[in-house]
């Protein structure tokens, strides 16, 4: 059973690597992405990357408000950390007066997700980056 | 009080703050229409109006939020905290190890408390009027062949009579706009074009007098004057900027996208 797995995994390797890991990556943050919007306070989440989209709000209607306010937070924090050499962003916390937004980059994924102003941002970015299985 | 003494008290806090805590790498505030009030030495001018320019974007966008409270970047080298102080917005940049909760504990009561100290002694200058009216009578000034005893008749034929509200004008004040480009066949080169909101605000408050002319400075400092048009297009209104043709952009060193100070000329 194991070496069968393992097969597997090497056939994948040969065949299509990068494909295959990006596929895995971006299902199992879309998983992540699915239970953290199920939690209590959270409004929704946007998943980008060079592919695909994803968005998912409770609220439908602010849909191109929150993706053009994620996209601007984004380049906000890396023009932030050219100008002031912070490095590579982790995440970027923008909060107004009822909603907060925690955007951050994993591989090539651009995740923003949108939550009430009481819920706790560290740990949703901890549940989204926890390594392992979900 | 004006503006210089809140920018030196604001600036002495940041400083007094960047003492305690040494982690805090750069350290400035700018109010919610973009102008900088304080800054430390380490920043330049220039970088601090990008970002300004950058966050003006971003607080656009944020409206379907309820405005920007608080912003938090965390990077691999450092970190950055932006947050909101009454009307200011306070930036500061920490490195990487840095206590943030004892930083926010400092900057925010010292910051707010000295805010508030300021408000409480003038609120002006930090919710951004034009400076108080001054009246005329205190800045007379004597004229070269004017002699000192004509000067004393006519203080004292002035104060003979009663104050009318027309002679009391505020001073012309600076106002911040973003440079836009102007080309086309016909555009003056001497001419820029602002919207016309900001001109009818001039023009009520310089009831008398015709805008024809403005001062535009930079943040290093070069200045010129040139002739005022209104936009033309509908849709640079309230926008705070000000279209520039390219030679004066060259002879002030600036470029699309940075800010300037534009003062109406009043003579």
């Amino acid at each position: 059973m194991t070496k069968k797995k393992k097969e597997t995994q090497m056939v994948g390797q040969v065949t299509e690597p990068i494909v295959l890991e990006a596929t895995m990556s971006v299902n199992d943050l879309k998983a992540r992405l699915e239970e953290l919007k199920n939690r209590d306070g959270v409004i929704g989440y946007i998943l980008r990357n060079t592919t695909s989209a994803s968005i998912d709000l409770k609220d439908p209607a602010k849909i191109i408000d929150f993706a053009v306010l994620s996209s601007s937070a984004i380049d906000a924090s890396k023009e932030l950390s050219n100008l002031f050499d912070l490095g590579n962003v982790n995440s970027t916390v923008v909060e107004g007066r009822n909603v907060k937004m925690l955007s951050l980059t994993i591989d090539e994924n651009r995740i923003s997700i949108f939550m009430e102003k009481n819920v706790d941002c560290e740990a949703l970015r901890n549940t989204l980056c926890a390594k392992g299985p979900n | 009080m004006d503006n210089e003494l809140y920018s030196f008290a604001l600036k002495s806090t940041l400083d007094e703050i960047r003492n305690l805590c040494p982690d805090i790498r750069n350290a400035f505030m700018f109010r919610e229409d973009g102008e900088i009030t304080a800054a430390d030495e380490n920043t330049p001018r220039k970088t601090i109006v990008k970002i300004v320019d950058s966050f003006d974007g971003l607080m656009e966008k944020a409206e379907t939020m309820g405005g920007i409270d608080l912003i938090t970047v965390e990077g691999s080298k450092g970190g950055v905290n932006v947050s909101r102080m009454n009307n200011h917005y306070l930036v500061m940049v920490t490195s990487q190890n840095a206590d943030k909760n004892y930083l926010n504990t400092i900057t925010h009561t010292l910051v707010k408390t000295v805010l508030k100290l300021l408000e409480k002694i003038n609120p002006a200058p930090l919710n951004n009027n034009p400076s108080e009216p001054r009246n005329e009578h205190e800045i007379l000034t004597v004229k070269k062949d004017e002699k000192p005893t004509e000067r004393a008749e006519k203080l004292a034929e002035d104060s003979e009579q009663p104050i009318k509200p027309e002679t009391v004008r505020p001073e012309p004040t600076a106002n911040q706009f973003m440079v836009e480009n102007i080309g086309g066949l016909l555009v003056a080169a001497d001419t820029v074009r602002i919207d016309n909101e900001t001109l009818l605000q001039w023009q009520e408050l310089y009831e008398d007098r015709k805008i024809e002319e403005v001062e535009i400075e930079t943040f290093e400092g070069k200045s010129t004057r040139c002739k005022i048009k209104p936009v033309k297009d509908s849709k640079q209104e309230g926008k705070g900027v000000v279209q520039i043709p390219q030679k004066i952009q060259r002879t002030l060193e600036i470029r699309k996208g940075e800010l300037v100070k534009v003062k109406p000329v009043v003579d």
